[in-house]
């Protein structure tokens, strides 16, 4: 029996005698096992990790003290947006541009003074004609209104009974000049400067 | 809208006369419930008045109106005004250093290594050139004319008078005689005057005219009685209501001078009976 052990290992290291001088990939270090088995680095024999139980719980306080930094920054009232017509521009405080005052004479103030009373009345008489001439109109749909009603109950309620169908209302206002049939306006390049806030 | 108020009620089958025919004394009637139950009894076949919808079609103005004398007095004082009273314009200080400098460059002890670095030899452009290049491209550019170049007497276009607002009238045969009304036509069982109105509009004969009916509610009435001989049991006379509307498409083709006019407030009494003139008069505003 140990004979035979002898014999199978003289064989296997004449074997491995012979093997190493015939092969050149030859492993000497004592890391690597056998060139017939698989290959494994240090770090995939190595034993598993321990998960320690404490690192889910720290994880999870992370993201909590993370979502309250996050809500803090949020309870910020959000800042208001300029209104940009309220702030003057520097510009108007540059005092180069103050134009001289021109002086009036005592007709020209007077004819003024006189002018702006004149357009008030005339602005008054105007308001009033649009007054009465509304009124007039609204009353000649009251009296309509009740001639129907006389007539018949249903075509009245029909009257009275809001219009969905009217709004939106477009219509295009009186211009200087009306316009040109089949005008094509020239095509213009514009950059827009406007600045848009968002909160 | 029609505020709600009181009155005293008449009953349906004793309707007075209006101003179009005065006489007879005033009936009070009895009380309201009456007149309530009878209501609901006398359908709207058993009415006396023959319906009729209206349609009062306007073109809107397309253009702004002349100043009067004293509104053209008081625009070149606001101008003035406001001129007096404003800041110079980033164009008007860049006007006055091109003049500075034109001046500078007259005298005779000119120094051109005085000016800025910006200046100095370099082709300047001045403002007094922006703004003759900018008159210049303004006068390539032609507006259409004001007046349009239609005559004003031609009362079948719709192009007149662009400053005014313009109603539309129709010539109808109306019992024997022939007259200029706003489009109507009878109404019909079923319907609500407002399609009434809109079916006036549309069976206008050759005109093709897109409207905006302003609201369900008519603006006017007219009431008028048929002559003595056509005047039967159920048909005293007619009420015609009248709804408005704005001409939304424009439409360039003429219509026949004969049937159709487009007309200006201050000539309808031209074309319109006085009394029918009288309550239309009410609720057209030509501001």
């Amino acid at each position: 029996m140990a004979g035979i052990v002898c014999r199978t290992v003289n064989r296997i290291i004449s074997s491995q005698a012979s093997c190493s001088t015939s092969m050149v990939a030859v492993r000497h270090s004592h890391w690597f096992t056998s060139v017939l088995s698989l290959k494994t680095s240090m770090p995939l024999r190595a034993e598993p990790k321990k998960k320690k139980k404490v690192d889910p719980r720290r994880e999870i306080m992370m993201k909590e003290r993370l979502k309250k930094k996050l809500k803090r920054l949020e309870k910020v009232p959000p800042e208001l947006i300029p209104i940009e017509d309220f702030i003057t521009p520097a510009k108007c405080f540059d005092e180069t541009r103050i134009r001289d005052a021109p002086k009036l004479s005592f007709e020209e103030s007077e004819r003024r003074a006189l002018l702006l009373k004149e357009w008030s009345r005339y602005k008054y008489a105007q308001h009033q004609t649009e007054m009465d001439a509304i009124k007039e109109a609204l009353e000649a749909q009251r009296q309509a209104l009740d001639e129907l009603k006389l007539e018949s109950e249903e075509l009245y309620k029909a009257a009275v009974s809001p219009d969905t169908d009217i709004f939106p209302f477009q219509h295009e206002g009186p211009s200087y000049t009306p316009p040109i049939t089949n005008y094509e306006a020239p095509e213009g390049k514009y950059n827009n400067i406007t600045r848009v806030y968002t909160q | 809208m029609a505020a709600p108020f009181t009155r005293v009620c008449r009953p349906l089958w004793r309707i007075i006369t209006t101003t179009t025919l005065n006489k007879g004394a005033r009936n009070i009637s009895s009380s309201r419930q009456q007149w309530s139950a009878q209501n609901v009894k006398t359908a709207v076949a058993a009415s006396p008045w023959a319906l009729h919808g209206a349609v009062c079609l306007q073109r809107l103005p397309v253009v702004s109106q002349d100043r009067s004398p004293i509104e053209e007095e008081f625009m070149e004082l606001m101008h003035q005004m406001e001129l007096e009273r404003s800041l110079l314009s980033d164009h008007e200080l860049r006007l006055l250093e091109d003049a500075a400098r034109m001046s500078r460059k007259q005298e005779e002890d000119y120094d051109s290594d005085e000016e800025d670095e910006d200046y100095r030899d370099k082709e300047i452009v001045t403002a007094q050139d922006l703004e003759d290049t900018w008159e210049q491209k303004l006068k390539q550019f032609q507006p259409a004319p004001r007046s349009q170049g239609v005559d004003k007497k031609d009362m079948g276009s719709s192009e007149r008078c662009l400053a005014d607002s313009l109603i539309l009238l129709v010539k109808k045969d109306v019992g024997s005689q022939k007259l200029w009304l706003l489009p109507q036509i009878q109404w019909q069982m079923g319907e609500t005057l407002r399609q009434t109105a809109e079916r006036a509009l549309a069976s206008l004969p050759g005109a093709d005219l897109k409207a905006t009916f302003l609201g369900n509610a008519p603006c006017g009435f007219y009431k008028y009685k048929y002559p003595k001989d056509i005047q039967k049991e159920d048909s005293v006379g007619a009420k015609v209501f009248f709804f408005k509307a704005v001409l939304s498409s424009h439409k360039h083709l003429p219509l026949e001078k004969n049937s159709f006019a487009w007309v200006k407030k201050d000539e309808l009494q031209d074309f319109l009976k006085p009394e029918y003139l009288k309550q239309v008069r009410r609720f057209i505003m030509a501001l």
